[in-house]
């Protein structure tokens, strides 16, 4: 139990510096920011209890807000996040999901179809983005412009994600 | 309360997702001021708009102590008024020529040819006879008969009442009347054929007989009736009323009988002013 969160201390660090650090000045078409530290919180253990989980999302998401100077609004799409997974874990995998968490996340992208993946992913992206630009925005006036933003930045974010989580389990092979 | 426990033990993590996320919008609300002001702003509508909502209910609860309270201030006002009326006069504190006093209409008729009304207030409070009484529209009649505590006023919807009057713009002067029939007309008499007087002339009270002081408004001349025209308008009262004679109505030759419509609703009285005139004993010694 204590390598797990060995792991989610190593994890934490590198997401929460690599998207603070880099991935926050990336400014694809100026403007889209990818948000690679949703790797974070969709490769997050399944085995470890969800009031810890939705406490370190927490933890993550204010890591997150002060390296953007936006107190709270990361905060509460990551918590969030946090929140639905289980729900989103079940609706996508079914009875391949079990709570416990005696599967690890290699298993979960190995033996899966690619649509129960791509599902998996695409949903906890599009809510992160879709919570996270409309606290940003928080005016009903600019809705067309949130969604726009929200499929773009879903789109790279997927490419980006997709990407990082093809290398860890590679890495942990 | 064991089954309370059992629910939120059951929905742990839904109570520590919304405990997170309160703390989590009160950082967002505390740290952004454009959040801030936005989330003030839309608490601020809602509020508003229940408040606004329940004010008008709550108006309504109190209607009786704010009537109360702007007839007092409306009395004070107006006393003040008469006092700045002869503030010209270096004397400011004892040459008030008028003062007021309110009341409320108790009882108030209008079905008889001799209507009385009814008002709380009598002797007791420094009400005499021949006292004016006035509404904020116009005039309502003169006491005539005080007890104690009460007094009762005969109404200008009263045929033996007559009270001095003029046109503001002319300056004639006339006698008001009723003619028994039409609460919400008075007739002006005695006003000679030569006066020009047109339709929508304003009537004002005259100050003759210091009862009400000058300058009240009564009403606007509604009808001009001509000596041809006399004689079919009193035959037409006659066979309106057939036990009504219409011979308090002096329908006399080179006078001209203007019909006034009052600017108070007779029928709707609440708050009343009496007029009480300081200078109307000595004004009686020099008329006689």
């Amino acid at each position: 139990m204590i390598s797990v969160y060995l792991l989610i201390l190593k994890r934490f660090l590198f997401f929460s510096l690599l998207q603070g650090l880099i991935f926050n000045n990336f400014d694809f078409f100026d403007i889209y920011d990818p948000y690679v530290c949703l790797v974070f919180i969709i490769t997050f253990p399944i085995k470890v209890n969800k009031i810890t989980f939705m406490m370190i999302s927490f933890i993550f998401g204010f890591t997150l807000d002060l390296y953007s100077n936006s107190l709270g609004i990361n905060t509460v799409a990551c918590l969030s996040v946090a929140f639905l997974r289980s729900y989103i874990l079940n609706f996508v995998f079914g009875s391949f999901y079990d709570p416990h968490g005696i599967k690890l996340i290699k298993n979960y992208v190995l033996e899966s179809t690619f649509s129960q993946k791509f599902l998996y992913i695409t949903t906890i992206i599009l809510i992160h983005h879709l919570i996270l630009f409309s606290l940003e925005v928080f005016s009903f006036q600019f809705i067309s412009l949130i969604l726009f933003k929200t499929l773009i930045t879903s789109l790279i974010s997927l490419i980006f994600c997709i990407t990082f989580i093809y290398i860890m389990i590679k890495n942990e092979k | 309360m064991q089954q309370i426990i059992d629910f939120i033990i059951r929905k742990k993590d839904v109570v520590v997702y919304f405990v997170l996320l309160s703390l989590s919008l009160g950082l967002l609300f505390n740290s952004n001021y454009f959040h801030k002001s936005k989330a003030i702003l839309f608490s601020k509508s809602i509020s508003n708009y229940t408040t606004e909502n329940f004010n008008y209910l709550n108006e309504y609860f109190r209607l009786k102590e704010i009537n109360f309270k702007l007839s007092e201030e409306n009395l004070f006002l107006k006393n003040q008024l008469e006092k700045v009326n002869q503030n010209i006069s270096l004397d400011s504190l004892t040459n008030v020529d008028f003062s007021y006093k309110n009341a409320k209409v108790i009882s108030n008729n209008l079905s008889s040819f001799k209507n009385k009304i009814v008002i709380n207030k009598g002797a007791n409070h420094g009400l005499k006879t021949e006292m004016g009484v006035i509404s904020s529209d116009g005039i309502i009649g003169i006491i005539d008969n005080t007890t104690k505590k009460y007094s009762s006023v005969m109404s200008i919807l009263n045929i033996e009442t007559k009270i001095n009057a003029k046109v503001k713009r002319t300056e004639h002067f006339g006698t008001l009347e009723w003619d028994g029939i039409d609460t919400r007309y008075l007739f002006l008499n005695d006003i000679s054929e030569t006066a020009k007087i047109k339709v929508g002339d304003s009537i004002i009270s005259g100050g003759m007989s210091l009862i009400f002081p000058k300058g009240i408004n009564i009403g606007v001349v509604s009808k001009i009736i001509t000596q041809s025209q006399t004689l079919t308008a009193s035959e037409n009262i006659v066979v309106k009323n057939k036990s009504f004679k219409t011979n308090n109505l002096d329908f006399r030759e080179n006078y001209l009988n203007i019909e006034v419509k009052l600017h108070n609703d007779m029928s709707s009285l609440n708050n009343v002013y009496i007029i009480e005139s300081f200078n109307k004993q000595e004004f009686q010694k020099v008329k006689q």
